[in-house]
């Protein structure tokens, strides 16, 4: 369903120019009804790679499809649903808005927006906000509207960078049980967390990066053989990363 | 809780008449101070149309305003003349500015007519701003018929009056008076007649009170002029000779009396016939050189 | 249309809600209140003074609200990442610049209404007030001035879309669009200056200044072409052929504009 083929980017830092590798040859696959974990420490390249995928900032080398389309076409995100890392909406919006527009441009009739998004609202228990602008609310229902927003459509693929950060336990379980519903309605989700017991509870596969490098990708049950709980593995992972700049 | 209010509300009281008297003392104080004299600087047309980007027709009125503002502070000063030399100057390119910059802009041009002719003497420059509303309100016959007014009043050049007029009464609306006025100052036919019709017409058009009372005057003593040229005209037919004086009109019944000259002169003929008042001057105003 | 009209109503939306418009509203209603109180300062001409007032206050306060709610618009976009809300969907790069833009252009055209409506308003009352003083006075020149001046402001709005395209923060974009403006607005004013004779301006103008004037006027928005308020004041004829082209030249540059901004547009990341 999402492809990742020998995807490398590098940014320019400051006036200097300076080149910085936030991906290096990023081969990855994701197959429908899957999901990925992808598991990392701050500024190791999660967001970059999603990033890429939604057509954000441009790869300087390799290639990206979802469902068979390059990230490219505009039509690939028709059956992509993506949250931000710390979303930030329109202030003076109101969820129903929002989630008009996200329905709209999905091309959705207005019953359907309607029905769906009663649906939403309830399931990420914003009922009493949802006349209310955007900027009245706190980090955690903005988090919340944000994921109703990336599910309006009913999309085949969700993609979601940092879904549980800045979440109280309520919203956490909240965030897990929909991830849970998705899984059991055989989409796709591919979602990012430096939180390794997030990883470790919802995905199928997960795929550790550091420094912009894939360094293991695996099925949860591999990765866990041998009675190993995913922090070893994470830790050792890092370690050897480390060890491999520092010699 | 009552007392507290009625203390601020004292407090406040006290603050608020301070504050009156703050203002009004400054306000005085301010005229005081020393003004800059000599900066009649205004900046050049050119450069205020390209500052005052698309509020043109804003910074025109806000000029306008200026200057009658700065005029109407002027009428309580005691010192004469009035305006310092720089300040007409002042007033002239404030005027001109505003005129440049909305050159349709009717006010500008009556209110510079109206100081710089009959205070400042300033006949060639009211003539020139009249002049550029001319040229632009090419509807509007009013401005070259107060050009054509300044020429023969003022600087008594009646060809030239007699050109501005024919001019106005060629445009829209324009009392039909105009052309013959007009025709009678280029062949310079029966004078005082023509002068007093003039007048009349101009007294017509005059708002202010003050112009109004000088104009009534200046045909005052015009109609004593004019019935004092008629009698002679009279004796003259009657006896085939010009009389010596006007007693001579009065003995032979032609008038009643000699009438009075409003500017408080005396009418009287000259060597060679014609009707003349010792207040001469005074009818016609004072002319800068 | 079904992609754009979705992207101009929340921009539409999250513009009108912004509290800055009450602020220009108020602002505006209290320069109306003002055009009453100067207008009867004049002794003849209320009427132009009025009508002066009136199209140079709807003026102001839509370029303000080009300037510091259009932009804002587009700027905070980019800046707090609104923008991944638009783009994650299925929506192109140019889509979406133009969306948004004819967001702008309801945003302008709705305000400017209601600060017309409020301007006719404060003209009429004067008008029947000191009917004697509005002889000449003519409210299809009115609204034809008041019409190019929502077409200026549109203009404007055109190239602060380019600018943001390839700027990084609102404020740059909002600098260069307060330069771009003041410029456009001076531009033919310092172009005649200059190619007048030398003895008429008292100075000379090396021929360098001259191209450099001559390729600006082609390079920048010339605005002052939108403002007939002059005309309008006077109830002066204005010409059905200026209107033609001066409408073509207005559109023509916001499409200048707009496609150059969507093809910076497409080359932009927003990391």
């Amino acid at each position: 369903m999402i492809t990742i083929n020998g995807i490398s980017k590098e940014f320019k830092e400051g006036i200097t120019g300076k080149c910085v590798k936030a991906l290096e040859n990023l081969e990855l696959e994701i197959k429908q009804g899957e999901v990925f974990g992808f598991l990392g420490p701050n500024g190791a390249g999660k967001s970059t790679a999603i990033k890429i995928l939604m057509n954000l900032i441009f790869p300087n080398s390799g290639k990206a499809e979802i469902g068979g389309k390059d990230v490219r076409d505009p039509e690939a995100r028709r059956i992509v649903g993506y949250l931000p890392e710390n979303p930030y909406f329109y202030d003076y919006l109101t969820t129903d808005e929002l989630l008009w527009f996200g329905g709209r441009t999905a091309g959705m009739d207005s019953n359907s927006i309607r029905e769906r998004s009663d649906l939403l609202v309830q399931q990420v228990n914003l009922q009493n906000a949802r006349k209310r602008p955007l900027r009245t609310y706190s980090k955690g229902m903005v988090q919340r509207a944000g994921l109703a927003m990336a599910l309006i459509h009913d999309p085949d693929v969700v993609i979601l960078d940092e879904p549980m950060s800045g979440l109280d336990p309520i919203g956490r379980k909240m965030v897990g049980d929909l991830l849970i519903e998705l899984k059991g309605q055989g989409k796709t989700v591919f979602f990012s967390s430096h939180i390794l017991n997030d990883i470790e509870r919802f995905s199928d596969r997960a795929g550790i990066i550091i420094g912009g490098k894939l360094k293991r990708v695996d099925t949860l049950q591999n990765l866990l053989s041998g009675g190993k709980n995913l922090e070893d593995v994470f830790m050792s992972e890092v370690a050897l990363a480390e060890g491999g700049t520092a010699g | 809780m009552i007392r507290r209010t009625i203390a601020i509300a004292a407090f406040l009281l006290i603050l608020a008449s301070l504050h009156v008297i703050a203002l009004g003392r400054s306000t005085e104080a301010r005229k005081q101070l020393p003004r800059g004299e000599g900066s009649a600087i205004v900046l050049p047309s050119a450069l205020l149309k390209i500052a005052a980007l698309e509020f043109k027709g804003l910074v025109s009125d806000v000029l306008f305003l200026d200057s009658i503002a700065f005029y109407g502070g002027t009428l309580n000063r005691e010192e004469r003349p009035r305006l310092k030399e720089w300040e007409w100057q002042w007033l002239d390119k404030t005027l001109s500015a505003s005129a440049d910059l909305d050159p349709y802009f009717l006010d500008p041009y009556l209110f510079g007519n109206a100081v710089f002719t009959w205070e400042a003497g300033m006949i060639r420059e009211a003539n020139d701003l009249l002049a550029k509303g001319s040229r632009h309100r090419t509807w509007d016959w009013m401005l070259p018929f107060f050009t054509g007014f300044n020429y023969f009043f003022f600087l008594q050049e009646n060809e030239k009056a007699a050109e501005f007029l024919m001019e106005a009464s060629r445009r829209p609306d324009a009392d039909p008076m105009l052309a013959s006025i007009a025709s009678k100052l280029a062949f310079k036919e029966k004078k005082t007649e023509t002068s007093i019709q003039f007048l009349e017409e101009m007294l017509q058009r005059t708002d202010d009170d003050l112009s109004k009372q000088r104009f009534r005057k200046r045909i005052e003593a015009l109609r004593g002029i004019l019935l004092l040229e008629q009698a002679v005209a009279h004796y003259q037919k009657r006896y085939h000779v010009k009389p010596h004086s006007f007693e001579a009109l009065v003995a032979k019944g032609i008038i009643q009396k000699v009438p009075e000259d409003p500017y408080g002169g005396t009418f009287y003929l000259d060597p060679s016939g014609s009707v003349k008042s010792t207040t001469e001057r005074e009818l016609m105003p004072h002319r800068k050189k | 249309m079904t992609t754009f009209w979705p992207i101009a109503l929340i921009t539409f939306k999250e513009g009108i809600r912004n509290r800055a418009i009450y602020g220009i509203t108020l602002v505006a209603l209290m320069l109306f209140g003002a055009t009453a109180l100067v207008a009867t300062m004049v002794p003849r001409e209320v009427g132009k003074v009025a009508v002066d007032m009136a199209l140079s206050t709807i003026s102001f306060a839509g370029l303000l609200i080009v300037l510091f709610v259009g932009i804002n618009l587009m700027a905070k976009d980019l800046d707090k990442r609104t923008i991944y809300t638009v783009l994650s969907r299925p929506i192109s790069r140019s889509q979406y610049i133009i969306g948004k833009f004819l967001g702008m252009i309801l945003l302008i055209t709705v305000t400017m209404s209601i600060l017309s409506l409020l301007a006719i308003t404060a003209i009429v009352m004067l008008k029947n007030i000191h009917a004697g003083y509005f002889t000449r006075f003519s409210w299809q020149t009115i609204i034809l001035a008041d019409g190019l001046t929502v077409l200026m402001l549109i203009v404007l709005s055109a190239i602060s879309f380019l600018f943001a395209s390839f700027t990084s923060s609102s404020f740059i974009t909002l600098v260069l669009t307060i330069i771009t403006y003041i410029i456009g607005q001076s531009l033919s004013g310092v172009k005649s200056l200059l190619e007048a004779p030398s003895y008429e301006i008292g100075f000379s103008v090396s021929p360098v200044t001259v191209k450099v004037v001559t390729a600006a006027y082609y390079l920048f928005p010339n605005l002052s072409l939108f403002d007939i308020k002059l005309q309008a004041a006077h109830a002066l004829a204005v010409s059905p052929s200026f209107i033609l082209w001066t409408v073509l030249y207005g559109l023509v540059y916001i499409v200048i504009s707009i496609t150059l901004a969507a093809i910076i547009f497409r080359k932009k990341e927003f990391p």
